[in-house]
């Protein structure tokens, strides 16, 4: 039966065990925040409030640009690191307070600190509490905490030794995925782990193959119907080999890599050939070169459970 | 009511899947194919007269970059004209709309969906926060939702137990709508009452839900044969507020207000008077009160008036988003309400409306306002 | 309706711009479209931002954010996503509102910021987390692959493609706005470091910050801004499947079908004759050779005698890229709509020394994603 295949009618059963596919991305990033933010966020490790002007108004955290207008802040000031609350919410995370800082007319958001929620009001005069250990970023200034002395100033022209803006932040984002199986891919795993079977299905309209199995074919928006059990064995259609290396690689170059078309099929497997020097990958694993699947020995219900496709001689 | 620029749009016909908190068997391929299998069901036209599809979602939320790119084929798109335009729903019909007004095309396809049960649904909210000042203080889409209501409900002169006549509204309109997966109003003790982001308690939040929706619309040419009951597009309007939340208006929604307005001049000149039926869009309770205010269907800060009979089945006669809010087709699935009800279609409440109000929103705080107005011959 | 160009806008790109935030290196361009046009914000009825996927810069629908650098509030405004071609996307946006009678004046302003993320993790992530995205290098894996068929199948050999990073990185010597600006020779491309073969560091653009703005009017409008506009003759942007059954793609469908039903509007019969200049999105130096024949400017498996004809370069019958194309500054998200603008400025005869002298019509061809995201448009001067 090598390079055929053989059809099956059984409806697509989804796993208990394989309802979703645990992803998570995790990019590093090193973000600018422009002139007026830069230096406000520069400043706060002396404990400093900047502000910008925007013709008759002053906007604290300072900022390039007034979201009113458009146009260019036309200066920076320094304001007293006290204000008057102006509005405030509590969530299981904590405080956040609406502080309206004196002599500006655009409140900012911070944490509210150490402070007792039955008494907490609106009106209430609060001050800067600063962090110990200052990084260049907003959480220098760590938040609001009621204020200890009546003591303010006007907004006043900021100090010569001002210091240049902070250029860069470092920044991690870290975003988690439950990706569910659905039928399809649930059927597809289900047999690739258990089975080593790879499964595609077919189109009512065109009769093509399509692997990975789905319940639309694309091309012809019509329903798959008839499952269809695809031998691991194909032609290479495109191929590259990968010697770049990057934040975030899953595998360690130099590797193959390699869209298959199986047997049988009409659509593209994404994976690498293997066993096979990178030099002579370049003439060996070629589009139109036959390759097979290698097994591992893991069952992870992927892709990865085929180790590599190895080149037919 | 004269004929207007936009007349020449119709809602041929919709359907969106169940929206419900998780379809954890089901992939967003298998959400958008079913759903415009189903819009295109029981109309004279087939996926080849399609000349166009505008898609919403959500990269952060789908967890993959460019993420049209791989939901054509479900979309039907495959080889034809397509893009994304990553905001709620509302405003990819709103491009749909220009292009089959132009005469570029005959027919068009608009989809949205979501699937927010596949990751954190906090983190897409803030992800959408500038990085510097707003998101390391540990400003959430709750908190913005509890600092809009504080200061909202001081103006308005009311009580956060006065927002229950909003939620219960909406919860017992979802759970006649076979739509939304919810079977009864909730009887959860905290859910009504204990805080969650002060003042507002859970049942003042809406509730995420996976779904997805399509619409088809043509031009009057196509309309005209396929369909006995067209329910036409009549304006249009869009605006967007500044991004820092503090910097915004306390209590009122500007930006909706620009955007109603664009949209009833572009209907001819009509108001709120005009409107039999609306379905609006809002994170929270009160979010829903400045909604229904700015588009004039409430009076500032009375927008509570509204819901003083629970019977009332003017607004969000849905259910509106606050018991399924399928983030970025939250403002479409409104559309498709508002037209099965203009549309008499069955398995919706019988109603004598013939013209709609729809509103959509986007960003974080509802920063983005689109606004639809619809009309279905008498 | 007619639709023409009325401003456009440039940064000056570079690998790293750390005295602006991405909302001000938005900004940027904006202020030299709006000056270029003689508008200024209050003349602007809608707004449509274009960029790369949001997962390249950290900060989600990025456009929320521009809106205040951008003096945009209380307007519509809306973004527009389509991987590296998102910028003629949202230029297709523009044309459709007003087309549809929504607006009359619409600004499009397409950016990236590349320096601030992980490039190829973030583009990495264009795969199904189900099928392949272990294997990804962004999308230069797969470019690389199906360079390598055409290779095999078309003749598009290695050397023919370093000849279009000879030729970019020549004319890009011209464009004040370009970011890397250095001569390179074949042999220097042949025996650049292989990032993944055939693909080697000199196919490759540079990583770049930058942005780009452009501004439509209404044909009426249009003409009382300027006394020469930029008329648009035809525009489409479309789709594929990205595995669709028997998708060899030796062949770009979506790119040959945008350009017959560009050049059914434009009246154009014979591109290759009919074109005066052309700006193409070459995210690797083999695109440039796919896209001659995609485009109908040779017939298939002729790219590579076209390269080496010479016609395509500054001083042939159909120059190609006279801002060096993106091997000149690679904005990802902003590179689309660069193409545009250059085409507008050639047809204007404002793009100074690397002026395609007498240009009349340009063609500009973007596209994104899996290869099949495909846009195309032609630019005139005269109103049609």
């Amino acid at each position: 039966m090598k390079g055929e295949t053989m059809t099956t009618t059984d409806a697509p059963t989804a796993s208990d065990e394989m309802e979703s596919l645990a992803a998570q991305l995790r990019m590093p990033y090193t973000l600018t925040p422009g002139w007026a933010t830069g230096i406000f966020l520069a400043e706060l490790g002396r404990h400093r409030l900047i502000g910008s002007r925007h013709g008759d108004t002053i906007s604290v955290p300072a900022q390039d640009f007034s979201g009113t207008s458009g146009e260019p802040t036309e200066g920076l000031v320094e304001v007293a690191p006290v204000g008057a609350l102006q509005g405030f919410t509590t969530t299981a995370d904590g405080t956040l307070g609406l502080v309206l800082i004196d002599g500006t007319d655009i409140p900012m958001i911070h944490r509210l600190l150490d402070f007792d929620s039955e008494t907490l009001q609106i009106g209430a005069r609060v001050e800067a509490v600063w962090s110990d250990k200052p990084v260049g970023s907003m959480l220098d200034l760590a938040g609001f905490a009621l204020a200890s002395s009546s003591e303010s100033f006007s907004p006043r022209a900021v100090p010569g030794d001002l210091l240049p803006p902070v250029l860069q932040v470092d920044y991690s984002m870290t975003l988690d995925y439950q990706h569910a199986y659905g039928p399809y891919y649930g059927t597809l795993f289900n047999a690739v782990k258990y089975d080593r079977r790879l499964r595609g299905v077919t189109c009512t309209k065109c009769a093509r193959v399509l692997l990975p199995p789905r319940a639309m074919c694309d091309v012809c928006f019509a329903p798959t119907s008839q499952w269809v059990d695809i031998d691991a064995v194909g032609t290479v259609q495109a191929s590259s080999i990968v010697h770049i290396e990057f934040i975030g690689q899953r595998m360690k170059p130099p590797y193959v890599y390699s869209e298959i078309v199986l047997d049988g099929t009409s659509t593209r497997l994404i994976h690498m050939i293997g066993d096979v020097d990178a030099e002579d990958a370049k003439t060996a694993a070629t589009p139109g070169a036959r390759v097979r699947a290698v097994w591992s020995d893991r069952r992870t219900g992927s892709l990865t459970d085929i180790d590599y496709f190895k080149l037919i001689p | 009511m004269t004929e207007t620029l936009l007349r020449h749009t119709a809602v041929l016909n919709s359907a969106h899947t169940l929206l419900t908190p998780s379809w954890s068997d089901r992939q967003h391929i298998d959400l958008i194919s079913e759903a415009v299998t189903r819009a295109l069901k029981g109309t004279s036209l087939g996926i080849n007269d399609i000349d166009f599809v505008i898609d919403s979602g959500s990269d952060f939320l789908d967890g993959r970059s460019i993420s049209n790119c791989g939901f054509l084929g479900a979309m039907g798109a495959h080889h034809k004209e397509e893009s994304r335009v990553e905001e709620d729903g509302l405003w990819s019909l709103m491009y749909g709309a220009n292009k089959i007004a132009s005469g570029a095309a005959s027919v068009g396809l608009i989809i949205a969906y979501s699937k927010p049960s596949e990751s954190d649904v906090d983190a897409f909210w803030t992800s959408l926060l500038e990085p510097f000042i707003q998101r390391p203080v540990g400003l959430d889409q709750r908190s913005a939702a509890g600092l809009y209501a504080q200061r909202y409900l001081a103006a308005a002169g009311l009580g956060a137990d006065d927002l229950r006549s909003v939620s219960e509204h909406a919860w017992a309109a979802a759970a006649r709508n076979a739509g939304v997966d919810v079977s009864e109003l909730p009887t959860d003790d905290a859910f009504w009452n204990d805080d969650f982001a002060t003042p507002l308690r859970r049942s003042d939040l809406s509730r995420p839900v996976d779904g997805a929706v399509a619409i088809l619309i043509s031009n009057a040419e196509v309309a005209a044969s396929a369909t006995s009951r067209p329910i036409w597009i009549t304006g249009m309007g869009s605006a967007i507020d500044q991004h820092f939340l503090a910097a915004r208006e306390p209590d009122t929604f500007p930006a909706c207000e620009v955007a109603a307005k664009s949209a009833y001049r572009m209907a001819g000149g009509i108001g709120p008077a005009d409107i039999d039926l609306a379905e609006v869009s809002a994170t929270s309770t009160v979010g829903e009160l400045m909604v229904l205010e700015a588009v004039g269907l409430a009076e500032k800060h009375h927008g509570i008036d509204l819901y003083r009979d629970p019977d009332q089945s003017r607004i969000n006669p849905s259910g509106g988003a606050l018991p399924a809010d399928p983030i970025m087709a939250t403002g479409l699935v409104r559309l498709h309400e508002a037209a099965s009800r203009l549309g008499g279609r069955p398995g919706v409440e019988a109603t004598d409306a013939r013209t709609a109000l729809v509103h959509g929103a986007g960003g974080f705080g509802m920063q983005n306002h689109c606004v639809i107005t619809l009309e279905v011959n008498s | 309706m007619s639709i023409a160009i009325v401003g456009t806008g440039q940064t000056v790109h570079a690998r790293r711009r750390t005295d602006v935030s991405q909302a001000g290196l938005a900004r940027e361009a904006v202020i030299e479209a709006l000056a270029d046009a003689g508008l200024t914000m209050d003349d602007i009825d809608s707004v449509i931002v274009a960029s790369g996927p949001a997962m390249f810069g950290a900060v989600n629908q990025p456009e929320k954010w521009l809106v205040d650098a951008l003096g945009a509030r209380y307007k519509p405004l809306v973004r527009v996503t389509s991987g590296g071609g998102t910028g003629l996307a949202g230029a297709l946006a523009a044309i459709n509102q007003i087309n549809g009678g929504s607006a009359r004046r619409v600004l499009v302003v397409a950016y990236d910021k590349l320096s601030e993320g992980a490039l190829q993790a973030s583009i990495s992530t264009l795969y199904d987390p189900f099928w392949g995205r272990e294997f990804a290098v962004g999308i230069m894996g797969f470019a690389a692959a199906y360079w390598h068929a055409r290779i095999e199948k078309l003749g598009h050999t290695e050397e023919a493609a370093a000849l279009v990073a000879v030729k970019n990185r020549r004319q890009a010597m011209a464009n004040p706005k370009a970011h890397v600006r250095r001569e390179v020779t074949v042999d220097e491309v042949m025996a650049s470091r292989p990032l993944c073969w055939p693909i080697k560091l000199l196919d490759v653009p540079p990583i770049s910050d930058g942005a780009c703005a452009v501004i439509f009017a209404a044909g009426g409008d249009a003409e009382a801004i300027t006394d020469r506009p930029a008329w648009i003759h035809g525009m489409t942007y479309y789709s594929e499947a990205d595995n669709g059954a028997d998708r060899s793609m030796l062949q770009s469908e979506p790119l040959q079908i945008a350009a017959a039903k560009v050049y059914k509007q434009a009246g154009i019969t014979n591109p290759f004759r009919q074109f005066d200049v052309a700006e193409v999105q070459e995210p690797y130096t083999c695109f440039e050779l796919s896209y001659y024949e995609g485009l109908g400017l040779c017939p298939e498996g002729g790219a590579a005698e076209l390269i080496e004809s010479g016609e395509t370069a500054m001083g042939g019958s159909l120059p190609v890229n006279p801002s060096g194309g993106c091997m000149g500054a690679n904005p990802i998200g902003a590179t689309a709509l660069i193409r545009l603008a250059e085409a507008a400025m050639q047809v204007t005869g404002k793009a100074g020394d690397h002026q395609v002298v007498g240009a009349e019509r340009a063609l500009v061809q973007a596209g994104g994603g899996w290869a099949n995201l495909r846009g195309v448009a032609a630019v005139g001067a005269e109103k049609r």
